[in-house]
């Protein structure tokens, strides 16, 4: 047991720096090409790299101040281009992989449905083959990046009388297609496309578009859920984006907050526990590097980074008393915090924050599966599970 | 890095577990009345000194085991998980106290008696609200010629009783100054009585001076005590961790039993939630627990805080989960007859002793500014 991160003068950490010397300003293609985007990947995407690896390689591009590419294609890179690697086929692989990682074509995830939220397989958005192309049919919601997306991951039906996870399929689909609509959600922040509705009226999609077989979308979607890069970010606001309890710590004693005991002592809990989330990070780094299964810790972690998130901004917002209600009003004398862009704005990290318990997985449905997978309670019966899905809507009319 | 642990802790961790399992019975203490005299205490102390446990944190140059402290975690976490009766604890927080404080006379002395379990140590530093910082006056020590004379009182000592030795703090009225001192038990003048503790598994005793003799320890700094007292935070948290664990574990499978509206209660999304936050207090109390063993055992510049970040996080999270296995358990883990209320108990003692949660949160505070800066 070894609780100390690669050293300063780790051989392996000289390539990375020399390359980055070498591209002070990288463009996204640039990265993907030698292998930054996705180390973790099989090459030649990636390079294969174990995790020690990869936390050098943000470590150093941190350093840099080279910006990763990860939130410009967030739903590519981190969550569905890889599933191309065992689901797609060579010419998938080809046409599309190399465009999402150089950030060149920008993907969004067509999965909730306004009546399919955290039950994902009830959706009711159908794709009909017709010929050489699928005639796909319905709305999506909650898409984040639609209005900017080229390529939408999409779920649909595409078998009606099978049981609800089994009638699913996978598609590629183009978002500049005829008949695919964006509108964007004005959500409480007052941001504009954060979220948005896709609306799928009649949108013909080529059938080599299809990701694995019909009948698989299921098992991608909750696959691309897991393939998710050893989590190397820190603890923090919007999903570890915004400002960490680090930065809460260092912005109340600039302003002379942490005086307060009270205030302190709150202070000093969220602290805490983003020290023990980082710890906990780490030792799933740990467990990956080791072969070892990956244990609890991904699902638990999330349930448990995503309060404190919140919990980080709302202490700051707390402390600015009415002033806080001012829009666009900072807490601290002088701007602290590792968030980027947008994301280091305090007073949108604390409107923003009822989300993150709301988005990838709602915390109650979290909490569900931390306590039937990790601790064997009893899974909730879904009466609908085993129905052919045609006849889940007809009970639901009559 | 690596912050998995190791194959030999694993097997420390399990042979530890396998002991514990077949020798630890809490029932006789879910009689009223009942002591730790009727839990195998003596018993089960002679099987501790069998095994060389009491050897573990002894350096091998004092005939001892001489194992790191993430090696202590999985002992001492494994006798924090079944509660067991016995003074393991306080004759380890001994053993660190002279280790660090003692002469090389002394523990030449006393150390190897230590590790072969024919000598037992107990700390002494607490004043009658628990306080072990070293403003205290209700112990003095006076000089009478070579040795010193001790009259007061200290309060809170783990596993006082029954020890060969106590290290006691008190103040030198020749220094005017704080300074601990070695006290024989046998010596005249000294009384040692097990206080009216909740904490049914352990004993926690008063000791009262009264000219007792006692011998001056080495010359010591503020952090030769911290040393002493980050370990001491960490074994606190490391039982606490232990049993958060244990504690979910029993009510998960209650959970899972017992039904309710022809289900099982842990099929309600009420008892899942909260056994599911009680599994996230229970990793993040582990994890803090093993950083800690691990900097302590690596003497690194962040002991301190990961030491008080363990106590704070372990401490708090204990007493939450053993309140919320009661109201998960039900009226019947209400009842004495179930072990329950033997693992509140431990965590609310656990939670004040050397120092509660809100202190060292903010002392946690302080270290992460100053390491900051």
């Amino acid at each position: 047991m070894d609780f100390r991160l690669p050293a300063e003068n780790d051989p392996r950490r000289a390539a990375v720096r020399n390359w980055l010397s070498q591209h002070p300003k990288p463009s996204g293609r640039q990265l993907a090409e030698a292998g930054y985007t996705v180390p973790h990947w099989p090459k030649p995407w990636g390079m294969a790299a174990e995790p020690e690896l990869q936390f050098i390689i943000d470590e150093e591009m941190g350093r840099a101040g080279v910006m990763p590419p990860n939130p410009i294609n967030p739903v590519a890179i981190n969550n569905c281009a890889q599933t191309l690697l065992t689901h797609g086929t060579d010419a998938q692989r080809e046409r599309f992989l190399m465009p999402a990682l150089a950030c060149e074509e920008i993907w969004c995830m067509l999965f909730s449905e306004p009546a399919g939220g955290s039950d994902l397989a009830a959706l009711r958005t159908t794709a009909k083959r017709d010929g050489e192309n699928y005639v796909v049919k319905g709305q999506k919601i909650w898409t984040s990046l639609a209005h900017k997306a080229h390529i939408g991951v999409l779920i649909a039906r595409t078998d009606t009388a099978a049981p609800k996870h089994a009638g699913l399929s996978a598609f590629l689909i183009d978002m500049k297609s005829p008949g695919v609509t964006v509108r964007p959600i004005v959500d409480l922040s007052g941001h504009e496309n954060e979220y948005n509705e896709v609306f799928l009226d009649d949108v013909r999609v080529p059938a080599d578009r299809l990701l694995g077989k019909e009948g698989e979308g299921w098992r991608i979607a909750t696959s691309q859920l897991q393939t998710e890069r050893v989590a190397l970010s820190k603890p923090g606001a919007i999903w570890g984006a915004g400002p960490s309890a680090r930065d809460l710590v260092n912005g109340l004693a600039a302003s002379g907050h942490l005086s307060d005991p009270v205030v302190r002592d709150e202070a000093a809990k969220i602290f805490i526990e983003g020290e023990l989330l980082r710890l906990l990070a780490y030792r799933a780094l740990s467990d990956r590097m080791n072969a070892k299964p990956s244990g609890p810790e991904g699902a638990i972690r999330k349930m448990l980074a995503a309060p404190h998130g919140q919990h980080i901004v709302e202490m700051a917002k707390k402390v600015q008393g009415p002033r806080g209600m001012i829009a666009g009003e900072q807490p601290f004398p002088s701007q602290v915090g590792s968030g980027r862009g947008s994301y280091s704005d305090w007073d949108y990290a604390f409107w923003f924050s009822p989300a993150v318990t709301l988005g990838v997985g709602t915390q109650e449905i979290l909490k569900n599966i931390v306590a039937e997978r990790m601790l064997g309670l009893p899974r909730e019966n879904d009466p609908t599970a085993k129905l052919p899905w045609i006849e889940i809507n007809r009970a639901k009319s009559t | 890095m690596n912050f998995s642990l190791d194959e030999d802790h694993l097997a420390l961790k399990q042979s530890a577990a396998a002991f514990l399992d077949k020798e630890i019975a809490l029932e006789p203490l879910l009689k009223p009345g009942a002591s730790v005299a009727h839990a195998n205490y003596r018993s089960h102390w002679e099987k501790v000194v069998a095994m060389g446990w009491t050897g573990i944190a002894v350096p091998e140059s004092y005939g001892g085991l001489g194992l790191s402290c993430v090696d202590v975690a999985m002992v001492l976490g494994e006798m924090g998980r079944t509660l067991a009766p016995s003074p393991f604890l306080g004759n380890l927080i001994g053993t660190w106290a002279l280790l660090r404080l003692g002469t090389e006379e002394q523990k030449q002395r006393i150390l190897p008696a230590v590790a072969a379990g024919t000598a037992r140590l107990a700390l002494a530093v607490g004043d009658a609200a628990g306080d072990v910082a070293d403003h205290s006056r209700e112990l003095s020590a006076e000089r009478s010629a070579q040795e010193f004379l001790l009259k007061g009182a200290r309060a809170f000592a783990i596993d006082a009783v029954g020890a060969d030795w106590l290290i006691v703090d008190a103040h030198n009225a020749e220094t005017g100054r704080r300074g601990f001192f070695l006290v024989d038990t046998k010596s005249d003048g000294l009384a040692v009585d097990v206080m009216n503790w909740r904490d049914l598994t352990r004993q926690v005793c008063d000791v009262r001076l009264n000219g007792c003799v006692g011998e001056e320890t080495a010359p010591f700094t503020p952090a030769d005590w911290a040393w002493v007292r980050d370990r001491i935070l960490f074994a606190l948290a490391a039982e606490c961790a232990a049993g958060t664990q244990q504690i979910l574990s029993m009510t998960a499978e209650y959970a899972k039993e017992r039904v309710a509206f022809g289900k099982s209660i842990g099929s309600y999304q009420a008892i899942k939630h909260s056994l599911a936050d009680m599994l996230g207090q229970a990793e993040c109390a582990n994890v803090a627990v093993l950083y800690a063993a691990w900097a302590l055992s690596e003497e690194a510049p962040q002991a301190s805080l990961a030491a008080a970040m363990a106590k704070a996080f372990a401490a708090d999270a204990y007493v939450d989960c053993t309140h919320r296995s009661i109201q998960i358990f039900g009226a019947i883990g209400f009842t004495w007859e179930m072990k329950n209320h033997l693992y509140l108990k431990r965590a609310h003692a656990n939670a004040e002793l050397f120092g509660n949660s809100r202190a060292h949160r903010s002392r946690a505070i302080d270290l992460a500014q100053q390491a900051a800066a």
